[in-house]
């Protein structure tokens, strides 16, 4: 048996481990990063009082930092003229600018030899020669026509006689005899070797570190560890009412198979199920929690922070009535297809011949219902709860919302309005483990429940 | 196909409920396609700002303005049209993606069911050409063009990527194809073991919740339409192959199969003429219950405003209104109740086939 688990448990890694990479390569790979959108903007948030040059320098500091300036993957193939990683030594525009002229004129060498010129010249240049030269310099950092840049270049070199200028006017010229168009057509591939995010991401990630959030830097196990709670009872807490509920419904049925209750509970179910859940928890949070019709229970949030923080029963009466109406939606959410799996498993066992004995030597219906469908309905049952999950995940993250439960739903809606990638990464890795485990877990359960399988495998 | 019209038209004529229910969904659509010529008072984004929050059966027609039916929302745009675009807007995006996913799942799980791990033969000489064929259309076909609209290369460099790629393909499948095959060592073939590779490939796409993998991946792309629609068909097209694998591997075993094989049919007949039109009715269910889940999930993505640019006219754009005023209901109920309505006339629609179709498989 245990060896049976083990065995399942290592042939779901591959699969684990291609999904996750498949996020986080997707994750880095797809351009536009929020926070260089952030950082970068002129009038956006902290960094609009600083000036261009230290808004360059915060962002080049931040990608750095985040290793976002190391290649992706272990090698890469790309366009033969394509710089191969990202140098930080320009700034975005330049770098923008690098590429432009790499991809126009076809050799990387040149293109970072004129760039490396161009900011000697700068350099060099006393301020008010600057100043008269600006419309040049802006040709050189941004035209791509070979006319403009030559003209450029000559008129910088005539302005400022350094060697540098010169240098660089024999640059640009060469740039612009020596282009071949098309050299792109030819891919070349490079090898980062083991100095790259996706190795140092996954090595760290085996270690138990999930990296930093690019929000506010906090490590992302200690904010997942924050949120898991929350969730986890509002999880477990549903599941079981639910799975409650729906036995006992389902139990009712089927002691009374031709009430008109039966009907009028069936078609409340079937109507249900056809109500989205947002549409649900919203129905329930302007009947209940909003002044216009009744204000039986709080809307948002999880309680105060107490300031008695050790009393458990204290927490509970203060936090009980916040998860009230998340639990409720939850449950009403899932009892549809719940009721309808269990009724029709255990309308199964009434059919077996079993039944059928035990009715024959005289036993009440309610007693046969309760011992002998029941224990042989529970398979298919079983099976039945962990494939809940990914209704209870999808649902807890629009619960959560909704009603504003700082849990890991409403964390991943955050993270992924913010593009705060090693969180939305890390919440792929913890649900997709969670399955897993819980799919073992009713394997697990399945064998207690029935002895033939504990008996064929062990 | 004819046999299958006829059930429905047996089911229409018994049943009242499917009646209604199909009613309904046709004049959806109808609407829905006609929307742009009706004469409404007020289109869903113009803004009111005389009128914010204004509830609904409230009649206030001056010689300046229409009264708004259904109220107005915070910004004062008319629920009314709002919630008619509104279907628009869940039909044409979750119509399409269905349609595509459900000709990608019924393509691979066909396959992969027909064929299953040993039955499709393939020589060394056709994988290795296929492979680089595949390699070459990624980098011409896709890597270079979207690189050079980056960098503003002139549209005839892309025209001349994709003619190079022709050349390639030509010469990988004219010229090398046949020269490898007249080596012994590329002559050997092997079996493809499909079945797996599709049956792992679903397993990964199912292994976590499918709303958080499609906001995982929301967020790593610009908010649109066209690349939302692509990663809902990424993860919408596995239902449907796993539903024609399994159907597939019943009807194999079934009777007039196995004597369309010793026969002698080809394999392409076989598979289009006798085993797909004896599998449509669950696929029509699991279409219409795609369909349901589409739209719902579409009003879920823009309530939560992930993955869809704030222009666009929806639903769950209208419902999340309540936030900033809780006690306007009826931004909740008139969308809430259309999108409810929707999906209950789907599920009835698919809960009538599937128990017809249940009642032919046990005759």
């Amino acid at each position: 048996m245990h060896y049976y688990l083990l065995k399942r448990f290592i042939t779901a890694l591959p699969t684990l481990w291609l999904l996750i990479s498949l996020v986080f390569l997707l994750s880095r790979m797809l351009p536009g990063s929020f926070s260089s959108a952030r950082i970068l903007d002129d009038n956006a948030g902290f960094y609009s009082k600083a000036n261009a040059e230290s808004r360059e320098k915060a962002y080049r500091d931040y990608l750095h930092k985040t290793s976002q300036d190391l290649p992706l993957f272990y090698f890469s193939i790309n366009a033969a003229p394509e710089p191969d990683s990202l140098n930080l030594k320009y700034s975005e525009s330049d770098r923008q600018q690098l590429k432009r002229l790499a991809w126009h004129y076809g050799s990387q060498n040149i293109v970072s030899e004129y760039f490396n010129n161009l900011q000697q010249v700068e350099n060099q240049l006393s301020s008010n020669k600057k100043q008269r030269l600006q419309n040049e310099l802006m040709v050189l950092h941004t035209s791509i026509s070979s006319h403009d840049l030559v003209s450029s270049a000559q008129k910088v070199a005539e302005a400022s006689s350094t060697t540098a200028a010169s240098a660089l006017e024999k640059k640009t010229i060469q740039l612009v005899k020596q282009q071949n168009p098309y050299s792109f057509m030819l891919p070349a591939l490079h090898w980062h070797g083991l100095k790259n995010q996706y190795h140092q991401w996954l090595s760290q990630l085996l270690q138990g570190n999930f990296g930093y959030s690019y929000r506010n830097n906090r490590a992302v196990t200690e904010v997942l560890a924050e949120a898991i709670g929350n969730t986890w009872w509002l999880i477990s807490i549903s599941i079981c009412l639910a799975f409650i509920i729906a036995l006992e419904l389902s139990l009712l049925m089927i002691q009374h198979p031709h009430s008109r209750w039966k009907k009028f509970t069936l078609s409340i179910l079937f109507t249900l199920d056809s109500i989205p859940l947002f549409v649900l928890a919203l129905l329930l949070l302007v009947l209940f929690a909003s002044p216009f019709f009744l204000q039986l229970f709080p809307v948002y949030g999880m309680g105060f922070y107490g300031s008695e923080p050790n009393n458990i029963f204290y927490a509970i009466a203060n936090q009980a009535p916040f998860m009230v109406l998340p639990i409720v939606c939850l449950v009403l959410s899932v009892l549809p297809y719940l009721t309808n799996q269990i009724y029709r498993a255990l309308s199964d066992a009434a059919q077996a011949n079993y039944t059928k004995t035990a009715r024959a030597k005289g036993l009440s219906f309610r007693k046969i219902v309760r011992t002998h469908i029941l224990r042989n309905a529970l398979l298919p049952i079983i099976t039945l709860l962990s494939d809940m999950l990914p209704s209870l995940a999808a649902g807890a993250i629009i619960v959560e919302t909704i009603f504003a439960i700082p849990g890991i739903g409403s964390m991943a809606i955050t993270a992924v309005q913010s593009r705060d990638y090693p969180v939305i990464v890390a919440i792929v890795l913890v649900i997709a483990i969670f399955k897993v485990l819980s799919n073992l877990l009713a394997d697990f359960c399945y064998a207690l429940a029935d002895p033939r399988i504990r008996y064929s495998t062990s | 196909m004819n046999a299958w019209l006829k059930d429905i038209h047996t089911i229409w004529q018994t049943k009242f409920g499917f009646r209604a229910a199909l009613i309904y969904l046709l004049s959806f659509i109808v609407i829905s396609l006609l929307l742009p010529f009706l004469p409404l008072p007020y289109q869903p984004n113009v803004l009111d700002l005389e009128h914010i929050f204004q509830p609904p059966f409230n009649n206030f027609t001056t010689s300046t303005s229409v009264s708004h039916w259904l109220g107005t929302d915070g910004l004062g745009r008319d629920v009314f049209s709002n919630m008619l675009y509104g279907g628009r807007t869940a039909l044409f995006i979750s119509l399409p993606v269905m349609v595509i996913s459900t000709i990608i799942g019924i393509t691979l799980g066909l396959n992969a069911g027909y064929y299953g791990d040993k039955m499709l033969k393939i020589s060394r000489a056709s994988v290795i050409v296929l492979f680089i064929a595949l390699a070459c259309s990624l980098y011409y076909g896709l890597h270079i063009p979207l690189q050079a609209i980056e960098v503003k290369l002139e549209l005839q460099i892309v025209a001349l990527c994709y003619i190079m790629l022709g050349l390639l393909l030509m010469f990988l499948f004219l010229l090398l194809h046949p020269l490898l095959k007249k080596f012994m060592v590329f002559q050997k073939v092997f079996a493809l073991p499909l079945d797996t590779i599709i049956i792992r490939l679903t397993e990964v796409l199912t292994s976590i919740p499918r709303l958080i993998f499609i906001l995982a991946l929301a967020s790593f792309v610009p908010p649109s339409i066209t690349l939302l629609s692509g990663i809902l068909v990424l993860t919408y097209w596995t239902g449907t192959a796993r539903l024609a694998r399994a159907e597939v591997f019943r009807l194999k075993e079934i009777l007039y199969v196995e004597a369309g094989v010793s026969l002698g049919f080809k394999d392409r007949r076989l598979l289009w003429k006798h085993v797909l039109p004896n599998m449509l009715s669950p696929i029509v269910v699991a279409f219409t219950f795609g369909l349901a889940s589409l739209m719902t999930l579409e009003s879920t993505l823009s309530f939560l405003g992930i993955g869809v640019p704030t222009t666009l006219v929806s639903w769950g754009r209208t419902i999340s209104g309540i936030r900033s005023n809780t006690s306007a209901w009826w931004l909740v109920v008139f969308p809430g109740a259309f999108l409810g309505v929707t999906v209950l006339a789907l599920q009835v629609f698919s809960y009538y086939i599937l128990s017809s179709f249940k009642e032919k498989k046990q005759m």
